[in-house]
């Protein structure tokens, strides 16, 4: 055990200089005076965004749903119209490794002219094992809308972290 | 024929929504490495690269996680974190901490660490964030050109990044880690392979998992960079798997937990289970 930690304590100093798998499509390269080190990396996109669409408020109040697979439904009271997605983001790194999801479970929208409205979020999965062509993992989540919400374009922002151990 | 119009405004109504929500944020970004330990006073590097089609502003950050009991990782608020992990935030120097990136364009984030005089052996780790700002919010004055509509249109705008570890060993450390029970459950999400893993000693233990069947040489599972943390002894491992193999994955198997094969990949536990 203390030969390993010895051996550890060397080339942990010189972790970054080792060469490791072969790099993915993006592989990050960093160039030193003679040598080219290849590093592993992890890359995150955002390919969709979470979309509730147009929702026209009746006179109580009400849910829509998006679930992680991009199926909407609109609760009694309300008219969705437009097309919903779940957003959806792709990770790519080594072949088998494990990146664990972590975001906000709610998120406060304000409207453009007045009002506030909440929609709590959930998430696909809590981890992810990378295949060969990386993955992906999904948001969706669950608006109240009050009665008689004002009109308006309503925007907000949630955390999403990609998380290496 | 009102009616059609009514329905045509609502439409234009929608169109003027996507029109001025991006679809797609700025902000997708590489790191690498997806790793970082760091023993004395040496430092390294972690390139961030902006991979979207748009520039876009990172800012780099430190931040505390802690391990819970199913192998999550919990954020934890500044205010409540614990003297060690105050200390680690404070050995660790990384710069720049916001940077502008055209597309496609790298940077270099130095990291070193300054460990104090009389700082108790030990492991100190803090999770690194790259995270992109979200453009400055467009003013959203009421357009009075805009028809009055009872319709209200959504955006919700992620600000996405990642967290890698960054870990300063002081002293001579040293850990262990035993394979429990293994056994295929169901998730909400689908069915997942199981197992315990126990560590003891003064430090974490990383590495890969390989679950192979005896006498065939294919592995069943690889699943790579799984780590149990100083702040927990033990914790599940839960590794979501297609149901055709978690049929495969029952009965007889061996699983094997290697070090990281950045530090040679000697094993660090193996067992013989039956899965249930």
């Amino acid at each position: 055990m203390r030969k390993f930690g010895m051996k550890r304590a060397i080339v942990g100093a010189a972790i970054a200089a080792l060469a490791l798998n072969a790099p993915a499509a993006h592989a990050a390269s960093a160039t030193g005076t003679a040598t080219a080190k290849i590093l592993r990396q992890i890359t995150l996109t955002n390919t969709s965004a979470l979309q509730y669409a147009t929702i026209i408020s009746g006179a109580t109040a009400s849910t829509v749903q998006v679930t992680t697979a991009g199926v909407r439904t609109c609760n009694t009271g309300l008219t969705c119209t437009g097309t919903a997605t779940a957003a959806n983001f792709d990770v790519q790194g080594t072949s088998g490794a494990v990146v664990g999801i972590s975001g906000d479970t709610t998120v406060t929208l304000n409207g453009s002219i007045s009002g506030t409205m909440t929609s709590t979020l959930t998430y696909s999965a809590a981890s992810l094992t990378l295949g060969a062509t990386g993955g992906s993992f999904q948001v969706g989540g669950t608006l109240s809308v009050g009665a008689n919400q004002p009109a308006g374009d309503y925007t907000g922002t949630f955390n999403v972290t990609a998380d290496y151990q | 024929m009102l009616r059609f119009f009514k329905g045509f405004g609502l439409l234009s109504i929608l169109l003027l929504g996507a029109v001025t929500v991006p679809v797609q944020a700025a902000g997708d970004l590489l790191v690498a490495p997806t790793r970082v330990v760091l023993d004395g006073s040496r430092g390294t590097e972690v390139v961030l690269n902006n991979i979207g089609s748009e520039p876009a502003t990172y800012r780099i950050s430190l931040e505390i996680k802690r391990m819970t009991a199913v192998g999550g990782l919990d954020e934890i608020d500044e205010a409540d974190v614990t003297p060690a992990e105050r200390l680690a935030l404070d050995m660790i120097a990384f710069s720049p901490r916001r940077v502008t990136l055209p597309p496609n364009q790298p940077q270099v984030i130095r990291v070193g660490v300054r460990i104090p005089e009389g700082t108790p052996p030990g492991e100190y780790r803090a999770h690194m964030l790259f995270r992109a700002v979200p453009d400055a919010a467009p003013a959203v004055a009421a357009d009075p050109a805009k028809p009055a509509a009872t319709g209200v249109s959504i955006a919700l705008i992620p600000i996405y990044g990642i967290t890698i570890p960054v870990i300063v060993r002081v002293g001579d450390l040293g850990a262990e880690a035993t394979i429990g029970e293994a056994w295929v459950g169901d998730t909400p999400d689908g069915p997942a392979f199981n197992f315990g893993l126990t560590r003891t000693g003064n430090r974490s233990v990383y590495g890969d998992i390989e679950v192979t069947r005896p006498g065939v040489s294919e592995p069943l599972l690889v699943a790579r960079g799984i780590a149990v943390y100083p702040e927990v002894g033990a914790r599940e491992v839960s590794l979501r798997v297609p149901p055709e193999l978690a049929a495969k994955l029952k009965g007889p198997v061996r699983i094997r937990y290697t070090e990281d094969r950045e530090i040679g990949g000697g094993t660090i536990d193996e067992a013989e289970r039956v899965v249930k």
